[in-house]
């Protein structure tokens, strides 16, 4: 499983966490979904129990998933998170941006960039 | 909970543990790193009541371990060169450990030993050196204590099992309330699963503090500024500080949003808070205290 990457800097409960935002944004977990088991999960990445649990306590603070006593956790239902998620992306799309522009890119060759990804992307369509 | 109080050990003239304390909390992994000949070893057979201490105590659960039956069947110590009976064989082992400790799981033993492809009947001499390893890392899984000491266990393991040794510790962790002390002198493989590291050197404690708190508490920040850079950054404790043309790059002790506080009252071209390893982590606390560590743990 990809879920840890050694190599990268990021501790090891933030790539578990991000691993599952990814998933529950993307609607590979459906709402109310179970999610594995503390004891599953560090068995299966080889790795300690607390971490799986700190990043089990960092998404259900950032509100993806909810913890049921003595069932386990689950995934939230999307929408608000979905919508919640799209906002932060364009605000870290406007960042790019601004870093963009303030090294001189030519901002039509940005909205260039933007048209043919959008062209690209036509006819699969969004998958949200 | 294991409570370490002021404990010595001298072994004739040579000092191997000196002036200890520590407190290893139940529930998390305890990491003990240090060079060889730093006094791991010597700790770990401390605390597993295997030596006395000539000072201090050891007390689990506020019972000295030393001459404790009640105590030590909690108490489970992989050696890092493990021994087994001359011309013995796993099931022997197996009958030996079921004697010592009352909560020995014997259908595991069987199961793991089946699992890890050794054969329970064979001489355990005529076993390959990385295989009495797994002998000794499956006797101390099953054996049922509360505490699992490691030392130097995954020394000699191949990558495979080190992942399997480290998912049964952590599936006991959750399933029984195990307790692993795993003590190495390299620090990369504590990293990535302990919650609690103590740096032993020369017989003595460094440094004992969370993993988390250490990450939490040093912020390390890489920045370009536009114009110049100030000569000091008013309200926060500079650890060390590195121009590479005009690229700076800071380490304070701070948390993260005061840091952030104090640099978005400056310009630039370019800013970046970046996460420091527990490596980078132990180098500047060790050099706080005056010691020059990176030729020592890192390996």
């Amino acid at each position: 499983m990809g879920i840890i990457d050694m190599r990268d800097s990021r501790p090891i409960f933030e790539q578990i966490s991000d691993w599952y935002r990814k998933l529950i944004l993307q609607g590979v977990m459906a709402p109310d979904e179970k999610m594995p088991s503390v004891r599953n999960l560090a068995m299966e990445l080889s790795t300690n129990p607390n971490t799986v649990q700190r990043a089990y306590a960092d998404l259900e603070q950032k509100g993806f998933i909810y913890t049921v006593r003595g069932r386990g956790n689950f995934v939230c239902g999307g929408q608000d998170l979905v919508q919640q998620r799209k906002e932060e992306m364009v605000r870290e799309i406007r960042v790019i941006l601004d870093e963009g522009l303030s090294m001189g890119l030519d901002p039509r060759e940005l909205a260039l960039a933007a048209l043919d990804t959008l062209q690209k992307s036509d006819g699969k369509g969004g998958q949200q | 909970m294991i409570d370490i109080q002021n404990v010595s050990k001298s072994y004739e003239k040579i000092r191997a543990v000196h002036d200890v304390s520590l407190t290893l909390e139940d529930g998390q992994v305890f990491g003990l790193v240090g060079t060889n000949g730093a006094g791991k070893s010597t700790l770990l057979r401390l605390i597993a009541g295997i030596l006395v201490p000539d000072q201090g105590q050891i007390l689990v659960d506020g019972e000295p371990v030393y001459d404790n039956p009640a105590v030590r069947e909690n108490i489970f110590f992989i050696s890092d060169e493990p021994y087994f009976f001359p011309g013995s064989r796993a099931v022997d082992m197996k009958k030996w450990y079921k004697d010592l400790y009352p909560f020995f799981d014997t259908d595991r033993f069987d199961k793991l030993l089946k699992d890890f492809g050794l054969d329970p009947r064979r001489r355990i001499r005529t076993y390959s050196k990385g295989m009495r390893r797994q002998l000794a890392v499956i006797c101390g899984i099953c054996a049922g204590t509360r505490y699992l000491l490691c030392d130097e266990t995954t020394d000699g393991l191949d990558p495979v099992m080190r992942q399997a040794l480290k998912s049964l510790l952590g599936g006991d962790m959750e399933e029984r309330g195990l307790t692993p002390v795993l003590a190495s002198h390299n620090l990369r493989e504590l990293e990535d699963i302990c919650d609690h590291v103590g740096l032993l050197h020369q017989g003595g404690i460094l440094l004992s503090q969370d993993i988390a708190d250490m990450k939490l508490g040093l912020q390390k920040i890489q920045c370009v500024f536009t114009g110049e850079a100030p000569a000091e950054l008013p309200g926060l404790e500079v650890v060390s500080h590195e121009a590479r043309g005009r690229l700076h790059t800071y380490v304070v002790r701070s948390g993260r949003e005061e840091a952030e506080a104090v640099f978005s009252q400056y310009s630039f071209v370019f800013y970046e808070i970046l996460n420091l390893s527990l490596e980078e982590v132990f180098i500047l606390e060790t050099e706080a205290v005056g010691y020059d560590v990176k030729k020592f743990i890192l390996g």
